[in-house]
């Protein structure tokens, strides 16, 4: 996903960036008489016109796919309460209580099957990153205090998941992780 | 008489910016060699860094626009010059503020302190109340500035005028509303927009802190009130740049003024209101917010590219192409900051898309895009402003002998330094990590890259520095 | 300016001595989601037999668990959760169905129909009142707990209703006295809308910007959107302030 946005991306600069150096050119090599460009308005308008289409294309397709819908008819097999603070992820299979926090050893989530994540925080705004075993950044969702995020997943390939937090938290930010397994 | 003391004062903006400028590459080439694990700071150091260096940049190209814009709005209109020595002095005072906040009381809160972390006791609380009123004084000089600025563009033109809306209806109205005055008056309403909002804040973090959290706040609505003052002030600033360009880019290339025309007037009126629903793409992982800001906030940031994809730089490419021009090094650092700057707004619209923010929000593609319209766009178009205010009151016709090898170094140490941000961001790493743990140990190679060509973009900087320098101190010292 | 200022600064002393005074966040709520409830059979009122699974089957179902005898907390509990109800628009693509049930065995169908009598439900289609003879199965699948109390001849219970979506999962669950949005809530999740967050419970919710408002399935603006409002309403007034102002001087 992220390698085709950064193909997508890279092929869109050069096309941005060779169309400045075009125009550019063209003016290095006009002379005194050159009038421009003609019909300005008009190429203006189907200018706008291919933006506005391609742009509604880029919603429409990419909407649906927004995480809020994603597996949303889906009832998980699991649940995974997540606390985050600083700077540690605590995870568990039952409820974690904010005054007395405790997590599981080891998460394990069945592979192949919607699971639902419910992130919180128990100090400040934290995130959670779920990386798979390739290091490749597949979901996530803000930790926020006082309010529980609910994050569906479905783990198509068994292994070791990490955890890493997105959103700055303080000096140990960088430190912040945890794990689970996709059996 | 007035006008040298507006040239002087404009002169001392760009000393102080270019100064303040070197200081916060130099502040991110650190943090660059920091992650590529060649300098090794205590993580929290690596934060004040960052916390510096964001509200640094973001400070100073607010008011290298807003300076340029004061400048130039001369021409049309009488501005105050009282107004524009508060917004210096404030400024001096807030930064100062800022870094000793930073650098003495080791706050590091990130460049938009995230409620609750700046309230919580990770540094000592003294640290917490500089910072927080550094950011008051900084925002108050600035609302006496803005403020000012509207004064004395709307003591000519009425409100309709100076939205330019005679121009709809008619083709030659009486009363002429120039590009420059549009886009001054639409960016300075989007710049008092967000710093109200950023006095709301301020006010609800004040009153938790000094209530000692008997107040607490709801840290949704506190992350919404963060977003709209910073992403919109961060927005709007590129605008103030682009107001310079309707100005000076024909005058400069010899070509005839651009005038207002009714698609200029509908784009830039409608840019004013898709700007402020933009911040929304801010909040995309936080599921609390309901799902149609969501969906507002991803239409919004794709609608408020349109107006300025189809009129500005459509209007650039018009004037540039097949059009005999003299290039010089202002037009030219328009022409690439305005190449830059759209780079960076594709990059900025595939990280506002949700299902992509779902992989890429908070990784390093977020500097990366937002570095791109920065330091490829919003600094050329100020930097061109800079040399030519600088020159064209010297007597004598200015050469540039090291013109290519200037823009030479500016983009190759650009791109790679881009670079760097966007592959990393691609490849998951996160950003704002002082150290990559063992498994995102690509980021310390991309950091590398990026640190080297983030020196050779600071070597054109200084030479741009020096050379801009100078003229605008012997400015200062002859009459 | 001032105004703004002033303005915020007298919602502030006005509301934040109040921020306390909501109920604390109860974690068992939190037990047994997703999980498949315990198919007890069930005598209903009306002489019939069914199971939990075969009602859950013909409408997403909410559980309340009660005995005839409690003095405490079971009346006014089913009294609110009927007005609660009653608030509810009517909304065909959200049925449900509300299954009263006791958990003692002592309760006899004819004590069910008296208490479906005393709430005036005998004839609600919407309401069935039942006993069982799987209590403890049930119960426990459910994670409820009462005690029975020898002191007062009572059990000591929870407040609960349990949602159960049509395939007999446990899709949410309410602890204690609750309010007419956190049922339309329940409602909507049986019937499998998916809501990717809620808020803990005992947090202020003074300036949110929200809360969410289940039975229009909106999310009404909270106090905290006037915040979000303002910067732009200032700019906006202050604009034709500022006109208003140079315009009269140079007059
Ligand atoms: C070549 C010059 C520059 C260098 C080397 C540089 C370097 C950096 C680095 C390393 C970071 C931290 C990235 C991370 O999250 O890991 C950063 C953040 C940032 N930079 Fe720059 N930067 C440069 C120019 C600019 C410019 C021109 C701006 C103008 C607005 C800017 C604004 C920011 C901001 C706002 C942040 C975010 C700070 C935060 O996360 O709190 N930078 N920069
Ligand atoms: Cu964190």
């Amino acid at each position: 996903m992220q390698h085709s946005l950064l193909v997508f991306f890279a092929i869109l600069s050069v096309v941005i960036t060779a169309v400045f150096i075009f125009v550019y050119q063209s003016s290095l090599s006009a002379s005194e008489e050159n009038q421009g460009m003609k019909n300005t308005l008009q190429k203006r308008g189907w200018f706008l016109l291919i933006l506005v289409v391609v742009l509604a294309m880029f919603a429409s397709i990419t909407i649906p796919k927004s995480p809020y819908f994603v597996y949303a008819k889906d009832i998980p097999s699991k649940v995974i309460h997540v606390a985050a603070g600083q700077f540690y992820f605590m995870m568990s299979y039952n409820a974690i209580d904010p005054k007395n926090p405790s997590s599981d050893p080891s998460i394990e989530v069945p592979v192949n099957q919607v699971v639902e994540f419910r992130v919180t925080s128990l100090d400040v705004n934290h995130n959670f990153g779920i990386y798979d075993s390739n290091n490749v950044l597949i979901a996530q969702t803000q930790a926020m205090p006082g309010y529980v995020n609910r994050l569906r997943c479905k783990f198509t390939k068994p292994g070791d998941y990490n955890v890493f937090c997105l959103e700055f938290c303080g000096s140990g930010h960088q430190i912040m992780r945890s794990s689970f397994t996709v059996k | 008489m007035e006008n040298i003391r507006l040239k002087k004062i404009t002169a001392i903006w760009i000393i102080a910016v270019l100064l303040l400028f070197v200081a916060a590459i130099t502040l991110g080439i650190i943090m660059r060699l920091n992650q590529a694990d060649v300098m090794h700071l205590n993580p929290a150091k690596f934060y004040e860094d960052m916390t510096v260096h964001g509200l640094t940049m973001i400070g100073i190209w607010f008011v290298a626009g807003m300076a340029a814009l004061n400048f130039i709005m001369e021409r049309y209109v009488k501005t105050s010059y009282s107004a524009n020595l508060i917004a210096l002095i404030f400024t001096v005072i807030g930064v100062v503020m800022l870094w000793i906040s930073a650098f003495v009381g080791q706050f590091h809160a990130g460049w938009t302190f995230l409620y609750p972390l700046p309230l919580r006791p990770l540094w000592d609380s003294w640290a917490i109340a500089l910072f927080l009123f550094s950011i008051a004084v900084l925002g108050v000089g600035w609302l006496i500035w803005t403020i000012s600025l509207m004064a004395a563009l709307l003591r000519k033109y009425s409100i309709s005028q100076v939205f330019a809306w005679q121009h709809l209806s008619n083709k030659n109205p009486e009363v002429e509303t120039p590009p420059f005055v549009l886009i001054s008056m639409i960016s300075l309403i989007g710049v008092l927009t967000s710093l109200l909002a950023a006095v709301v804040l301020l006010i609800l973090l004040f009153a938790e802190f000094y209530t000692h959290g008997s107040f607490t706040n709801d840290p949704l609505l506190m992350k919404n009130l963060t977003y709209y003052f910073g992403h919109t002030i961060a927005n709007e600033m590129l605008y103030l740049g682009l107001a310079v360009i309707y100005e000076l880019f024909a005058e400069i290339s010899g070509r005839p003024k651009w005038k207002t025309t009714w698609y200029v007037t509908i784009a830039w009126n409608l840019t004013l209101f898709f700007v402020l629903g933009a911040f929304l793409h801010h909040m995309y992982m936080d599921f609390v917010q309901p799902e149609s800001l969501q969906l507002i906030g991803q239409f919004a940031s794709y609608l408020a590219s349109l107006p300025s994809a189809a009129v500005t730089v459509f209007s650039i490419i018009v004037a540039v192409y097949r059009t005999k021009i003299k290039w010089s090094m202002p037009n030219l650092l328009f022409l690439i900051g305005t190449c830059g700057w759209i780079i960076g707004g594709v990059g900025a619209l595939i990280d506002a898309t949700i299902s992509n923010n779902f992989v890429l929000h908070n990784t390093l593609w977020v500097p990366a895009h937002f570095h791109t319209y920065n330091a490829m766009g919003n600094v050329l178009f100020s930097l061109g402003f800079f040399c030519w205010f600088s020159t064209q009151f010297s007597a004598k016709e200015v050469v540039d002998r090291m013109r290519s090898l200037k823009i030479a170094l500016l983009i190759i140490g650009g791109i790679g330094f881009l670079a760097a941000f966007y592959i990393a961001g691609a490849d998951s790493i996160p950003r704002r990590y002082s150290n990559y743990p063992s498994e995102l140990a690509a980021g310390k190679s991309y950091a590398l890259l990026g640190a080297v060509s983030a020196m050779i973009y600071l070597i054109a900087i200084i030479m741009f520095f020096v050379n801009i320098t100078k003229r605008c101190l012997k400015m200062l010292f002859t009459h | 300016m001032l105004k703004n200022v002033v303005y915020t600064l007298v919602i502030i002393t006005c509301l934040c001595s109040q921020a306390w005074s909501q109920p604390q966040s109860d974690l068992r709520e939190e037990e047994n989601i997703y999980e498949q409830i315990y198919n007890a059979p069930l005598k209903l009122i009306d002489g019939k037999s069914t199971t939990v699974l075969q009602l859950a089957e013909k409408k997403p179902l909410i559980l309340a668990l009660i005995f005839t005898r409690c003095s405490g907390i079971c009346s006014p509990y089913l009294l609110q959760l009927k007005e609660n109800i009653k608030s509810q628009s009517a909304d065909a693509t959200k049925p449900f169905n509300v299954l009263v049930l006791s958990f003692d065995s002592e309760d006899s169908v004819a004590d069910m129909v008296n208490l479906a009598k005393r709430f005036e439900l005998l004839d609600d289609n919407n309401w069935h009142f039942a006993i069982t003879d799987s209590i403890t199965g049930l119960i426990k699948s459910v994670g409820f707990h009462p005690v029975w109390n020898d002191n007062i001849k009572q059990f000591d219970h929870d407040a609960l209703l349990v949602g159960i979506n049509t395939q007999g999962f446990i899709i949410k669950k309410l602890l204690g006295m609750r309010g007419e949005s956190d049922v339309a809530l329940l409602i909507e999740s049986i019937n499998n809308e998916f809501i990717p967050t809620y808020r803990l419970p005992g947090k202020s919710s003074l300036f949110s910007c929200f809360n969410y408002d289940p039975k229009t399935g909106k999310n009404t603006p909270g106090l905290g959107l006037l915040f979000i409002a303002l910067p732009a309403l200032i700019a906006m007034l202050l604009l034709f302030g500022i006109r208003f102002v140079v315009r009269s001087k140079s007059s």
